[in-house]
């Protein structure tokens, strides 16, 4: 190793005294598959509706929808949006904008449509 | 700047005793670590692993936290990003989280053959037990810690602001982390998790939102746009707006207020060199030279056709000579005398002879002696057809035939007029239909480029949509290269959708029982039809693409910025600045104006970017209204009147009043709405974990190993710490 890396002593050493089990022995090379759930299956696996109601969970603590009336604003400059493009999905604020909107690739129509959860995903 | 890695190795591990604890705020962002009793934690670094290659060795490595880029050099990160062992605020990847153990505990200067002090480790609201129980499996099993006990940061950040008199025992903390918000509600200084509530929403949240939003904003710099460099941004520029629609309008309109608020970032811009024009003496040199070379070309054409003319020449005099020795010859001798030249008789000879002469004249460049034909009158109709109108009783069967004749050729000609009109008439058309979009266009001219434009691009779009699906609707995974297999999942072209029907119908048509196809004729005709190909489609001229032909050719006419797009590749070219101009400082420079409160503002609104759920001063009603209080009004007086705002969104300029004002419009009229800052809204949640740790009865909210292992997950699940019995 470079006597840079180890002037900085960035990485890791694989040996620590103060470990009782050694990390390369409890994750052998190879094998990295399987070793840790997803959340979803952590909670999925976790049986909340077992769980007495009225006992506080990670399921019912979760923030119901919103009682506020929705915000829409324009996906491209942030202004407040009456207008939607029918074809795009796109909410714009002006002639203007809508101009920038007909002129975008489908492919930014669908980032733009992304950040907002929206886009129409093919499988 | 809050956020400041500090990653010395600490010395004066062995100066603590074993009995005091290892305080540790175990956040999404940043992991805390230090001892009990203290401060300021003693090592602070962001919570991600790497495992790069070493390049040298090629052995994988594990590098915490961040890390200088300048040495990153040595590894190839190409197969690894940093990750984190977190999702939403809960520890899910254990492999990630041990190495980063691994490395704080290295940094605090552990020498020993285990960690012999008691830990106090934060978790987020409600985790699920089954990371509770991998975390506390992995600090007792791996690092032989004698206890461990598990808090909430917003919880210790409240009480820790509590104790220096910043909020009361009544009261609600609302904390907008990394990766979720919180609201915790407290009654006599104790937190009611059953009134807690949260939203997966946070700082990661908004950089995210900035990063996507600058990269399609300027897609030519996209690269720019790292991590890093938006969290940076949002850190130094993002604001919360009052009221969002207010400043946005601001912006709008262009007011004086929304120029000074708008920031601007200038990326690093070279102007390109600037190309010298050739001088006049060197235009006229290259000028000569290429008169030079159409001079040479034009001698060699010349001298090629001369020599070619004096060939024909002496072949038609060859040939006339033989002509003339010909006429001497007699009849029967002329087989004999012939079969010398080659030629077989002397009507071939003759033929030749003119061939020759008309080609000698053409290379000359003679007109040619073709009979012009001349257009039909009425007269001549009569003089040339002069059978016409004559009865067919008073005509010898001799010229009736030659009537039949004549009426045939009169039909054709007139046929060929009538074609030619409907030609001059089209032409005609076609020249008025330019004009008026001349006219249209001269009365506007930019608005009639824009509708041609847009007109383009509809008309192009459609074509290439149905080039898609003809070719074939799954270009696009690659499955289909062997032309083979078509699985479930994919879609179809026309053809090979024609193809299938045609095949089900062949089979189902004929019922179940015995095969019969193929005992009539008329199942052969089956193939023909599946082999037919989508091409025969293409042979008649689709009314969009000659449309399509038409508006492109009229923009390179009109239009000087208008470049064709090549098959294939629309849509890929849409990230590139418009090569037509040069580029000036003016591309290079990065505005930020709307974005500075658009990004902070999904705190308030996650609808902005497709969360379903409450925003942050909705959150405190929420919070209000789940707690079971028997609508005790004066508790709810005492809980708004005492809001910690904490976590490292709270250090957004604006945050206190915007939920002030945002809870009040969901409180009753008149109720006292009070909102803090917490003193450090970062660390203030390590400082309480850490007083919480000193305390001496802290020993009585951790849990050992033989705990762990008997009282079982419900207990484990149920398992809170106290804060009232210290």
């Amino acid at each position: 190793m470079e006597g840079e890396l180890l002037e900085a002593d960035i990485v890791l050493a694989s040996d620590l005294s103060f470990k009782k089990i050694q990390s390369h022995e409890k994750y052998p090379k190879g094998q990295s598959r399987g070793r840790w759930k997803h959340l979803k299956q952590i909670l999925q696996a976790e049986n909340f509706h077992d769980y007495p109601p009225e006992e506080p969970n990670y399921m019912n603590i979760e923030s119901p929808p919103s009682t506020q009336p929705c915000k829409r604003i324009c996906d491209i400059t942030g202004y407040e949006a009456p207008y939607v493009d029918p074809r795009t999905n796109l909410r714009y604020a002006n002639a203007e904008v809508f101009k920038t909107v007909r002129s975008l690739s489908s492919e930014q129509v669908h980032q733009y449509l992304s950040i907002r959860n929206a886009a129409v995903v093919l499988k | 700047m809050p956020f400041v890695s500090k990653i010395r190795r600490q010395t004066d591990y062995n100066s603590f005793p074993s009995s005091i604890p290892i305080v540790i705020d175990n956040g999404a962002s940043y992991f805390r670590i230090g001892w009990a009793g203290e401060t300021e934690p003693r090592v602070v670094f962001r919570n991600i692993v790497q495992r790069p290659r070493h390049k040298a060795t090629g052995e994988t490595v594990t590098i915490v936290g961040d890390q200088d880029p300048a040495l990153m050099k040595y590894f190839d990160c190409t197969r690894s990003g940093p990750r984190s062992a977190f999702d939403s605020n809960v520890v899910y990847q254990f492999e990630l989280m041990e190495y980063i153990l691994d490395f704080a505990f290295d940094r605090l200067g552990a020498n020993g053959s285990v960690i012999n002090h008691p830990i106090l480790i934060t978790e987020c609201v409600c985790n699920p037990v089954q990371s509770r129980s991998k975390m506390a499996e992995l600090l007792f099993e791996t690092y032989g810690v004698p206890a461990v006990a598990f808090g909430v940061d917003a919880a210790f950040s409240y009480k820790y602001n509590q104790l220096h008199g910043i909020c009361k025992k009544d009261g609600i903390v609302l904390c907008p982390g990394f990766t979720t918000a919180h609201a915790i509600p407290f009654v006599d200084g104790e937190p009611v998790y059953k009134g807690s509530c949260r939203t997966n929403i946070g700082g990661y949240h908004v950089t995210e939102y900035l990063k996507q939003l600058l990269s399609l904003k300027y897609p030519f710099h996209s690269s720019r746009f790292t991590w890093e460099k938006a969290e940076e941004l949002k850190l130094e520029h993002c604001y919360i707006a009052p009221d969002y629609a207010i400043e946005v309008r601001k912006f709008k309109e262009g007011t004086k207020e929304a120029e000074e608020k708008t920031r601007y970032w200038q990326l690093p811009w070279i102007p390109p060199p600037v190309e010298i024009p050739p001088s006049e003496e060197e235009i006229a040199r290259k000028a000569a030279i290429r008169e030079k070379q159409g001079q040479r070309l034009r001698e060699m054409a010349e001298a090629k056709r001369s020599s070619k003319i004096n060939e024909m020449e002496n072949e038609l005099q060859s040939l006339r000579f033989l002509v003339k020795q010909l006429d001497k010859v007699e009849e029967d001798d002329i087989p004999s005398f012939l079969s010398d030249t080659g030629y077989a008789s002397r009507q071939e000879l003759e033929s030749t002879v003119s061939k020759v002469t008309q080609s000698l004249r053409k290379a000359r460049g003679e007109p040619k002696e073709e009979p012009d034909e001349s257009e039909e009158n009425a007269e001549s109709l009569a003089e040339k057809y002069p059978l016409m109108n004559v009865p067919d009783n008073m005509l010898t069967p001799e010229q009736l035939k030659d009537k039949r004749r004549q009426v045939f050729l009169k039909t054709t000609t007139e046929g060929r007029l009538r074609a030619r009109q409907k030609r001059n008439e089209e032409e005609l058309e076609k020249e008025r239909r330019n004009q008026l979009e001349e006219e249209r266009r001269r009365e506007n001219p930019e608005f009639y480029l824009e509708e041609m434009r847009a007109q383009y691009k509809e008309v192009l779009e459609r074509v290439e949509q149905k080039k898609r699906l003809k070719t074939n609707g799954s270009s696009t995974n690659g499955n289909n290269k062997s032309g083979g297999g078509v699985g479930r999942g994919e879609r179809l072209s026309a053809a090979q959708r024609e193809r299938m029907r045609l095949l089900t119908t062949a089979a189902f048509d004929r019922g179940k029982g015995e095969d019969t196809f193929g005992s009539r004729d008329e199942d052969w005709q089956l193939y023909k039809l599946m082999s037919k190909d989508h091409d025969e489609d293409d042979e008649r001229p689709d009314s969009d693409e000659a449309m399509l032909a038409r508006l492109s050719s009229r923009l390179q006419e009109i239009d000087p910025t208008f470049v064709l797009k090549a098959e294939g590749e629309s849509g890929q070219a849409s990230g590139e600045v418009p090569r037509a101009r040069p580029l000036t400082e003016e591309d290079y420079k990065i505005v930020i104006g709307i974005e500075r409160f658009r990004c902070p503002e999904i705190l308030f609104h996650p609808n902005l970017v497709g969360i379903d759920q409450l925003g942050l001063d909705e959150m405190g009603g929420a919070s209000i209204r789940r707690l079971p209080h028997g609508d005790d009004k004066e508790l709810e007086e005492r809980l708004t009147s005492s809001i910690l705002m904490t976590g490292g969104c709270s250090l957004v300029p604006g945050m206190k009043e915007r939920l002030e004002s945002g809870i009040r419009m969901i409180r009753p009229c008149g109720s006292t709405i009070h909102v803090v800052r917490a003193m450090d809204p970062v660390l203030d949640a390590w400082r309480g974990a850490s007083a919480f740790a000193a305390d001496l009865n802290f020993l009585r909210n951790a849990f050992t190993k033989m705990d762990y292992y008997e009282k079982g997950e419900d207990w484990l699940r149920k398992y809170q710490i106290r804060f009232n019995n210290l």
